[in-house]
């Protein structure tokens, strides 16, 4: 099966063979990007709060780092992908319209970045790239087959992470 | 007022006039900029879950100049001023007496042009409200982005806003008369949710 699969905001989706999974426009939202590059099966997560503590309406998974990491897992693991395996890489995160934030907060793309790498962490997933923080959003791509993360910005173009 | 998707029919209305006047009187500042018509739609009171914050104005993987300000004083949220690259280049065209089609980067010249035809706007839209409602508005100074729509939309709410679940915006659209290049916004006010009880109250709506 080929194409690419576009995971939206607050959704996550895993991906076999020769499947392309992308998503647009991360501000201060996080994707996390899992590969197993045995079993050649990937997965991406759009996460978009640091915790589900700032959430009345907490019964969507993939909005947090805590919820969304364990259940893209799952749906990896059911394509065969083994979590000793499973490795991770962070794009996003940033800080846009930094000269409005009020001295001394912490912003919320950095909030999320923290909170994902806490999550995977905890669930023994090594992190081995992140293209995180600055001003600017970005778009990524992760082909499964190869595991090839994609980065391109309107600022700065196109990255390999 | 804890939930936006309560708001009753008269509400909505009056937000739509609160609206209609804020930019009413942005066109105005536009139309002086550019000496040119402008036109503006009926303003749209839009409510989404959070999940679909990038489905509120214009498409998610379109480019845009966005500027951001805070809006103080009796009411508290942010205004923001969205126009798509085409017409960003094309407001940079008559912002520097260009020919059209000339600008081509946004360098720190355009960029700073459209943080201050920005900043120009959304400061008529806040005193049009102040004047209407007799309140006190403060802007801050704005702030520019040129970005996908899905990230300055997404980064404008979760950064900035403080409603987790579902998010709204008071929206009028724009687009400048009788061009060969087309010219189009929008503009944005974005209350914080607590302020909604201050406008209905300003306007003697109970």
């Amino acid at each position: 099966m080929t194409g690419e699969i576009l995971v939206r905001v607050a959704d996550l989706r895993a991906g076999s063979g020769d499947e392309v999974l992308v998503t647009v426009g991360l501000g201060s939202c996080v994707a996390v990007l899992l590969h197993d590059p045995a079993v050649k099966v990937g997965g991406l997560a759009h996460v978009l709060l640091p915790s589900p503590a700032l959430s009345r309406k907490d019964d969507n998974p993939a909005k947090f780092p805590q919820t969304a990491i364990p259940r893209l897992l799952e749906l990896m693991a059911a394509r065969g992908a083994s979590g000793r395996r499973v490795t991770a890489r962070l794009v996003g995160g940033a800080s846009m319209f930094a000269s409005l934030a009020a001295p001394g907060t912490i912003q919320m793309g950095e909030r999320n970045v923290v909170a994902c790498r806490q999550t995977l962490n905890q669930h023994g997933v090594a992190l081995v790239g992140e293209a995180t923080g600055g001003g600017f959003g970005r778009t990524v791509r992760l082909r499964v087959a190869d595991g090839r993360v994609e980065i391109s910005s309107v600022a700065h173009g196109t990255q390999i992470l | 007022m804890e939930d936006v998707r309560t708001l009753k029919e008269l509400q909505l209305d009056a937000l739509r006039e609160v609206a209609n006047i804020g930019a009413g009187h942005a066109a105005t500042a536009l139309s002086q900029m550019t000496n040119r018509t402008i036109m503006i739609a009926v303003p749209e009171v839009n409510v989404r879950p959070l999940e679909e914050v990038t489905d509120l104005v214009g498409r998610p993987d379109e480019v845009v100049a966005a500027v951001l300000m805070h809006m103080m004083g009796d009411l508290t949220g942010r205004t923001l001023v969205m126009f798509d690259e085409r017409s960003a280049r094309a407001l940079c065209d008559i912002l520097f007496r260009r020919s059209a089609g000339t600008t081509g980067e946004f360098g720190a010249m355009e960029q700073s042009g459209l943080k201050e035809a920005g900043n120009i706007l959304a400061s008529a839209y806040m005193n049009a409200l102040s004047d209407f409602m007799g309140m006190m508005l403060v802007p801050s100074v704005p702030s520019l982005v040129v970005d996908l729509s899905a990230a300055v939309l997404t980064t404008t709410y979760l950064n900035f806003g403080h409603d987790r679940d579902f998010v709204f915006c008071v929206e009028t659209s724009f687009r400048v008369e009788g061009d060969t290049q087309p010219l189009r916004g929008h503009f944005l006010l974005l209350p914080d949710t607590p302020s909604l009880r201050a406008i209905f109250d300003a306007i003697r709506l109970t």
